[in-house]
């Protein structure tokens, strides 16, 4: 401590020092790393850092509000102000008059051209957007596995529509690798069959949500299959994901709530529905009913003689007629009758006359032809009993001819079949007699020699021989 | 519609509500036979109790499809996005 000329109270050495620092107006840069933003105190507090060092910061809440800035962790900013001593704790302060998030300006810049390119190619047309199914009942959530905004997407679903099965994608949300990752997560849960896709993210600075700003992501989100819902950061955050999402919300709570139906509304279509359902099936029975009234209340159902009446009377009618007409008719048929058996008697002898007539010539006709019919006949028949007596063998015999039978009655026809002793029967026209075969001779020799012992001579008998013959021939 | 009627449990929800609607419609309209509204009827009131009682017993189903999913906190945790 040399160099110190007096010596001084606490008090009075930070005093020298605030006075030192007061003067001191700087513009600083550097990395939020602290906030403490609460109700009920004067104003904010926050640590700026960069690699090496940190500087806590404290900013009067009316400026604070002036400056439009959402302090967060991480954002890079740029503050204006002095050094401060807050003499009570001897700590020190830097004291801010304004703050602006650093670079920011350039990124806005790149990102309205963006989406300027983007609206020039139409994909945030309004015509363009879909809205989301009223029960989807997949749902497809992309976001990061950590923090609120996954489970207040969760929570809400639970709460409105349990029923929806939720196909999850849990992928960075922050840095560079955010945009791909969410890409990615998006073509997952389409492919597990999401009926439409959540894309959510807590708040966060400027620069956090700028991988919803990125070009490859707006494409995949308008060109996704199935509506997209954005529900990210806080209002009044808008980014490219959101402008061409089919369905922004502007948080996830809210992305949830449009992707379910709410439980107010499924009761009420519900008590709708079941009102109708018996309302209509009611009138129809009523109207049923009045139907069937109508017809009990008819005479046919009071009278069961009125069903029959006008047959009853027609039928009456009918056999009154008949009983009139009948008897008249008849005797009308008898007479005619009657006249009809006159004529035909009168006619009768005429009638007859005439056949009488033509069966009398007729009958004398046939018998003038009676003779002349048998007369072909006769001369056919005498022609046939001449040429029956010529091949009768009583005619053969009667030429000269003879006929040798056996003992036995059949005729011999060749020499071979004789034999010496052979008893054979000769035949004349005339008669015959038995002989006996005495000789033989070779065969091919003229004649055999007979001997006539025990001769039976029948030249008498003529007509017995004949029939014999006639038995044997025929 | 009597000839294949599918059990109201095996239809997804949007279809059993989509039949429902189509039932009330032609209940309403008044051309069927009173038999066919009859059956119709209950078929109505056969979906609209599946509906229900799915709804009351759903439990909510989560499928992770990428990374690791952090425990749920409870309900009662408030909403902390909300604005």
């Amino acid at each position: 401590m040399g160099g110190a000329h007096e010596t001084l109270s606490v008090s009075a050495a930070l005093n020298l020092a605030k006075k030192a620092l007061e003067g001191v107006v700087v513009r600083i840069i550097g990395e939020v790393s602290e906030v403490s933003i609460k109700a009920g105190y004067k104003a904010v507090y926050f640590s700026i850092k960069d690699e090496k060092s940190s500087l806590p910061c404290m900013m009067w809440n009316n400026r604070y509000a002036e400056c439009d800035v959402d302090l967060r962790v991480g954002m890079l900013v740029e503050l204006t102000g002095r050094f401060s001593l807050y003499a009570a704790k001897g700590r020190m302060n830097f004291d801010v008059s304004s703050i602006s998030k650093a670079g920011e300006g350039d990124l806005r810049l790149k990102v309205a051209n963006l989406a300027k390119k983007l609206a020039s190619e139409g994909l945030m047309d309004a015509s363009k957007k879909r809205s989301a199914p009223t029960f989807a009942t997949t749902i497809g959530l992309v976001t990061s596995p950590r923090g609120d905004a996954v489970h207040d997407v969760l929570r809400t679903l639970r709460r409105r529509f349990p029923l929806a099965r939720v196909v999850f994608a849990g992928v960075p949300v922050e840095g560079e690798k955010a945009p791909l990752g969410i890409i990615e997560g998006v073509r997952c849960v389409v492919d597990a069959g999401a009926e439409l896709v959540l894309i959510v993210r807590g708040g966060g600075s400027y620069e956090d949500l700028m991988p919803f700003n990125d070009e490859g992501l707006a494409r995949a989100i308008a060109s996704c299959p199935v509506p997209v819902i954005t529900g990210i950061g806080h209002e009044p955050d808008t980014t490219i994901a959101d402008m061409v999402a089919d369905v922004r919300a502007s948080t996830p709570t809210g992305a949830a709530q449009e992707a379910s139906p709410s439980p107010e509304l499924l009761r009420e279509l519900f008590v709708r529905r079941s009102m109708e359902l018996d309302n209509s099936i009611n009138r129809r029975i009523d109207i049923e009913e009045s139907n069937l009234d109508g017809y009990l209340k008819k005479p046919i159902f009071l009278d069961s003689t009125e069903l029959l009446a006008q047959s009853y009377l027609a039928t009456d009618s009918l056999a009154q007629r008949l009983s009139v007409a009948l008897p008249g008719n008849i005797k009308r048929n008898e007479d005619a009758l009657s006249r009809a058996k006159t004529k035909l008697t009168a006619m009768l002898p005429h009638v007859l006359g005439s056949y009488e007539y033509e069966v009398k010539a007729s009958y004398e006709a046939l018998l003038n032809q009676k003779d002349a019919l048998l007369v072909p006949f006769e001369h056919a028949m005498s022609l046939t009993a001449s040429r029956l007596h010529d091949l009768s063998p009583l005619a053969v015999l009667s030429r000269g001819y003879s006929m040798v039978q056996d003992e036995s009655g059949s005729i011999i026809k060749s020499i071979k079949r004789i034999a010496v002793d052979d008893q054979l029967n000769v035949f004349f026209s005339d008669g015959g007699f038995t002989c006996v075969v005495t000789e033989v001779p070779a065969v091919g020799g003229d004649m055999c020699i007979v001997d006539l012992r025990g001769i039976d001579r029948r030249d008498d008998d003529t007509d017995a021989v004949s029939e014999e013959w006639k038995e044997t021939l025929w | 519609m009597v000839e294949t009627q599918t059990d109201p449990g095996s239809l997804t929800f949007k279809e059993a509500m989509d039949e429902l609607d189509g039932i009330v419609a032609s209940l309403e309209s008044n051309t069927l036979e009173l038999e066919e509204s009859l059956l119709r009827y209950e078929r109505g009131v056969a979906l609209l109790a599946s509906l229900q009682t799915r709804l009351s017993q759903a439990r909510q189903q989560v499928d992770v499809l990428i990374g690791k999913l952090e425990e749920t906190p409870e309900d009662e945790v408030n909403d902390t996005t909300l604005s």
